[in-house]
This record gives C-alpha cells, structure tokens and sequence, in this order.
C-alpha cells in the first residue's frame, strides 16, 4: 500500500510530490497572509491606542482645569462678586417642625407700585407712569403685624 | 512479541496505538531489506523524513500564525507605559482633584536640521510668546540640539508641530500637578520632578502613591476640600485683621482623628516651591512648636477629674497670687474670689489650675501628659510632625507653668491629638490624613474615662455660653472651647515677652447629645498677632465661631436648641481671661 502511493504518478510527477507541494504552498500562503492581516490590524491597534492615550491625556487636562476653576476661594470670591452670596445665617434657616409657625406670621405688606391718578394720554415727551417694580428681597426678620 | 508488551498496561490504548504503529514501521524497513527491496527501504526512508519534517513545519506554520494574531507584544500601545515616577492622584474624601500626574512636552531644536532660522524664531515666538528670545537665539546659533522650553501642553505641541519647523522636536515629561494652586498646599505638600514625595502627603503617603499609581487608583485624603476652603478662607481674614506672623487652622473629627481641614499661613503654590520662602513652605500646624497657654488648663482640669482630684463644685482661692516652687502665679485678670472649677476654666485662673495641678502632684501630672501623647510627636503620616519641648524633670516649677500652658512646646497637630481624648469619650486615637472607610471607628487607647469626657464637654460649652470663648457660639452649633494665650520666650529680653503672643481657640461642636454622638474639634492660632487686645478670645475664637456656622452643613451637623450648661457662672467677658 505504501509502494503504491509512492510509486502513483500524475502527467509523470509523483502525487504524493505533488500533493506535499500544494500543501507547502497553501500553508505557505496561510501564514504569509495571517501575518498580513495580524500586521494590518496591530497598525491599526496602534493608532487607536495612540488616540486613546492622547484622549486621556486631554481629559487629564481637562480635569485639572476643572479642578483649577473649582478652587473653593475662586468659587467663593465669584459668589460673594458676582452674585452677592455669602455664606446662611442662623437667621436664614428655620427648621420643619418650626414652619408651621413661621407660616402662621403675619406678613407686612409690600408696596409694589405707586398709586398713579388717571390721566389724559400724557405727551410723547413726558415720562411714563412707573412700571411696577417686583418686591425686592428682603431679609427674613420678626414681624410685628400688619399696619392698618 | 510485541514492543507494546513491554509498556505499562496502565497506559492508555491511544499510546499502545502509536507504539505499535513505530514498531510495524521499523519492521516495514527490516522486512523491505530481508526481501532483497532496498528502494523499499530507502522510498520508506524518504517518507518517514518527510513526514517529520512535513509535522515540523505545520507546527511551525501554526505557532507563527498564532504568535502573529494572538501574542500579547505591543499592547497597551504607543506611550501607554507606565512612567519611571508615576505618581497617583491624590484627592479629597469626595474625590475632588488634588494633585496630578501630567504629561506635558519638551521642545529641542537641533540647529543643524533648522533649515530657516528667522522662520523657526518667528513661528516657535509665535505659539510660545513667554520663551526666552536669548534662549532660543543661543540654541539656534549653537551645534547641538538644545532643550529650549518645557511644559507644553497637547495643544501648545500640536500647534508647534503645524509649524512644520524642520529641527524641532518634542519629548514627553511627566511631571506632578496641583491644580489648586495654594488651596491645601501644606497639607498635600509636593514631589520632587523625580517623583519623590518632598512635603505633607506627597511625603508622608509615598509608598501608597507609588503603589496606586501601578493599580491606577487615587489616594483619598480625609480633608475635605468645601471644610479646607472655608478654613483656609477664615484664616486668611483672621491673618488680615490681626497681621501675625503666621497662623494655623485645624478640623478633625474626634471619633476617628481624621484630618477634615488643615491649614498654615502663609500658604505656597506647590506648583512652584521654589518661589516660595521657607517662612512660606512651613508647615507650622505639623512643624511648629508653641506654647499654647491657657488652652491646656483643658488637660490639667480633666486629669483633676479623672482622678478624682476635684469636681466641677471644688472650690479654689484665687484671691491672692500662688507660690510654687519657685514661681509666683498671677492671674491675667484677677479674680481676686474664691472660684469654682468651672469657674477656673471659665476665667482661665492660673492661680486656680496651678492648685489644682499642686493637688494632682507632678507624677500623676506627667503621667496622663504622656498618655494624652504631648510628649511626643503627633501620630499622623506626616514627616514634618514635631517633637515637642517638654520639661526635662517635672518638679514643682514646671508642673505649675505646664498645667496653664507654659513651659511646655507642642505642635498644633499634637494638641489637636490630645484634645480629640478629651472629646471624644476619652480614648486616645491617631490622627490622619488618609479618608477611612464609613463606620471606622478606632478603639484608641483609654486615658480618661467617659463621664470625665462628657463632663468636660459641658465645661467647654460652659466656657462658650459665659467665659472666655464667647465670641466663639455659632448659633445652634453647641460650640464648646478653650481660649489660650501663650507668652513667646524673646531671646533679645532673654525672657518671655509682653508683646509677642500665641493666641488660640480650641473648639469642639456640638457639645450636646450622647458621647458616640458626631463631634469636631476646630483649632484656630495666631502667633503674634498685632493689635490692641490680642488673646485667644479677641483673636481666634470669633474666626472659630464664623468658621463652624460655614462647616457644620457640609459635616452634615444641623441647628438644634442651643444648650446651656448645667453649672452656675458668673459671666466672663471675652478680654477677660485667656
């Protein structure tokens, strides 16, 4: 059996030639383009990692500048400039269990607009009638009562 | 017979399979040549070389293609390593940022490859306008590549390399960050461009920063950084109004002595500490030692009560001045009356702590100083912590100046230490800077007991309501305290000046509730403030009370009813007492 695959041949070349040939070829060709291909996809590993590590780098920036910006005496200093905050009083806070009898004061009434007398059209020169204003905040404190 | 015969019949068939395979096949070669067939022998040859060499190269064909997709080689990519002083991030205990490892980039011009010198000086001038001009003329006109400018950021380099500047070259440096600039500096300290923690936590905490930095973790602090910037806040008023020559502030939580705030002025930028002077980069609430005054009379009053020595109703005559040893103690403001203990603490007699420390008796005394941990550095991470100046022998003299204060140097961090004993039920329990785990709760050494503890709490409360640290109480807080005023040895008078003083508030809130209940202990110091009345009360103790009203809501401590001590006083003003 062994003799005869040996001595088998095809257009005068040994089979088992030619098939060990093929064979050689083939895994020849296999590696060759698996190395291709791993070559093409590790470029590509790479570049995303590169791009990865230069994102991270860039968040890391990032962070740092949003820490900088939150510095606690910059958030401070902009409150206190620019939106006039300052830190509660004891004034400012009342607890639930006291609301009810905050709730329950008398509230003193706020003036919001001056009483204007009706009038004719007034002249295109002459200032309007004032707009009423908004309450202006005021400061929480005890009331007395309600002035009739 | 059989070559399988001589096998083990424990092997397996499959093995006896390949054995007999061999075995017929050197039979095969045999029985060719015993024929008289010897291309046979040699086609057999042939075939079985083949064969090997065929089985050798599909193993080869097969590792090659399993080595090209799947080895593990160049992963991570490009400049993912791990830098040589890699550093973790340190942040607060809410995980706010607090120092950093950046990577910037370098500039270098090699001349020779410059192709256009007055193009490379315009376009590199252009994005980098702060660079040296003589530097950059200086690498330009010389032979060899240069460092020119370091720092850079992504966007600085990638604009520079838009330039497209034959000769110019960049190269990554890690280097340490701290984008809060000065807020916390003493505390967080700073590294070395080596990557070796220099000062604070970057020394203190170097193993579990270079450990964290392999694990890709940041190492928490325990400050909180809203606490620490409040602290940093009121200290730099109080600095303002007063002008000492330095200043101190601490948080820390009594239960588990962990650091919350932590602040020396002046402060540094640990982005440049070379800028700063050394006046600038020491860290006097760890570094330092003062005598801190009055505020100690806490310690001796508690050792009294401890040992039975005296109760809050002992009565003790500060109608006249006290002999001991050889020293002769005055009140700042004399009584001139037979005082209680509360009142003692309350008017800061030292007359009245000088007898009661005589009754507890100087063995005794040294005792409970050592337990309470003032004869030694404080126990914390930081390096910079300070050994205090104690008596050498605690004779007569020196137990009448220590029990009010003098005579005996301590760092602010080892008063913090101590104070946290008396506060917190009476155990002894380390400091730190390290956020601890929700729930930790150290057991801590006993020193006093827990009625002694709590009794103390409502003599600082006491002190607060009607004494000497009135203009401490924060409205619904329960801020309890101690005001303390310590004369500064002068070395040009060789004697304690009138005019140079330590000025100090030590705090506790809120004094009220159970002994587990969650306390903090605030410490704010002056040393030599200017000014007209300078002492603890004057001077730290109304920062003390506008800095617990701006850090109780993020401690999560609540208004509640104010409390009034239980012992009958006769009020106290601030300028009173120290």
């Amino acid at each position: 059996m062994i003799g005869a695959l040996f001595n088998h041949r095809t257009r005068g070349f040994r089979t088992i030639n030619l098939v060990g040939m093929a064979l050689l070829i083939a895994m020849a060709l296999t590696v060759n383009l698996a190395k291709t291909y791993a070559g093409r996809e590790r470029s590509q590993i790479d570049r995303i990692d590169r791009r990865i590590v230069a994102e991270q780098q860039r968040i890391r920036l990032l962070q740092a500048e949003v820490a900088h910006l939150e510095q606690p005496n910059r958030l401070e200093k902009l409150s206190r400039e620019t939106l006039g905050m300052a830190p509660t009083t004891s004034k400012q806070e009342v607890s639930v269990a006291a609301l009810p009898q905050a709730a329950g004061q008398p509230v003193e009434p706020v003036r919001i607009a001056t009483a204007v007398v009706a009038s004719p059209e007034p002249k295109a020169d002459e200032p309007k009638a004032e707009e009423p204003k908004a309450p202006e905040p005021e400061p929480a404190k005890p009331v007395e009562g309600v002035k009739r | 017979m059989s070559i399988a015969d001589l096998a083990p019949h424990r092997f397996p068939a499959a093995w006896r399979w390949v054995i007999e395979r061999v075995w017929r096949l050197e039979h095969a070669f045999e029985r060719a040549k015993a024929a008289g067939k010897a291309e046979d022998d040699t086609r057999l040859r042939i075939l079985f070389v083949l064969a090997v060499f065929g089985l050798l190269f599909l193993f080869a064909g097969v590792g090659a293609t399993f080595a090209a997709l799947f080895s593990d080689a160049g992963k991570g990519g490009a400049g993912a390593g791990l830098a040589v002083n890699a550093r973790a991030d340190l942040v607060d205990r809410n995980g706010q940022l607090l120092a950093m490892d950046l990577v910037h980039y370098a500039v270098y011009v090699d001349p020779n490859e410059v192709w256009d010198r007055s193009e490379t000086r315009k376009g590199l001038l252009g994005v980098l306008p702060q660079l040296p001009g003589k530097r950059l003329d200086k690498a330009l006109a010389g032979k060899q590549r240069r460092f020119i400018f370091g720092g850079l950021t992504p966007d600085q380099k990638r604009m520079i390399h838009d330039l497209g500047l034959p000769g110019v070259s960049f190269e990554p440096e890690v280097g340490r960050s701290y984008p809060l600039g000065n807020t916390g500096s003493h505390l967080i300290g700073f590294a070395r461009p080596d990557g070796s923690g220099m000062a604070g936590a970057e020394a203190g905490l170097e193993p579990a920063l270079v450990a964290g930095a392999k694990d890709g973790k940041p190492v928490a602090l325990s400050i909180d950084l809203r606490v620490q910037g409040a602290l940093e806040d009121e200290l730099a008023a109080a600095a303002a109004e007063f002008r000492p020559r330095g200043a101190v502030g601490i948080v820390t939580d009594i239960h588990t002595g962990e650091i919350l705030g932590m602040a020396s002025w002046p402060d540094f930028d640990p982005n440049r500490p070379g800028a700063a002077s050394p006046d600038q980069t020491l860290n006097r609430a760890a570094a330092s030692v003062f005598e801190m005054g009055s505020t100690f009379k806490a310690f001796t009053v508690a050792i009294g009560l401890d040992t039975g020595v005296a109760t809050p109703s002992s009565m003790f005559d500060a109608r006249t001045p006290f002999q001991m040893g050889y020293r002769t103690i005055h009140d700042y403001h004399g009584t001139n009356r037979i005082l209680s203990l509360v009142e003692v603490f309350n008017h800061s007699s030292n007359i009245g702590t000088a007898k009661l420390a005589e009754s507890i008796g100087p063995e005794r005394l040294a005792g409970y100083f050592k337990r309470f941990g003032l004869t030694r550095p404080a126990n914390i991470e930081l390096r910079e912590s300070a050994r205090p100046l104690t008596p050498k022998v605690w004779g007569a003299d020196d137990i009448a100046s220590v029990s009010f204060g003098h005579g005996i140097d301590v760092s602010p961090l080892t008063l913090a230490q101590a104070m946290g004993a008396i506060l917190n039920g009476g155990n002894m329990i380390p400091l730190t800077i390290r956020k601890q785990k929700e729930g930790y709760c150290p057991k801590g050494v006993p020193v006093i007991s827990e009625k002694t503890s709590m009794t103390m709490l409502q003599m600082m409360r006491a002190n607060v309501v009607g004494g000497t640290g009135r203009k401490a109480d924060a409205v619904g807080y329960n801020v309890g305290g101690k005001t303390g005023t310590g004369e500064k040895y002068d070395p040009a008078i060789r004697a304690y000046s009138g005019y140079k003083q330590i000025a100090s508030f030590a705090a506790v809130f809120p004094t009220d509730g159970p002994v587990t209940a969650k306390r903090y202990f605030v410490l704010i110091l002056l040393d030599e403030p200017q000014g007209g009345i300078r002492t603890g009360g004057i001077v730290a103790a109304p920062a003390v009370g506008r800095l617990v009203e701006r850090i109780a809501p993020f401690l999560g401590v609540p208004r509640r009813t104010p409390t009034i001590p239980m012992i009958g006083m006769t009020p106290v003003s601030p300028e009173d007492g120290l």
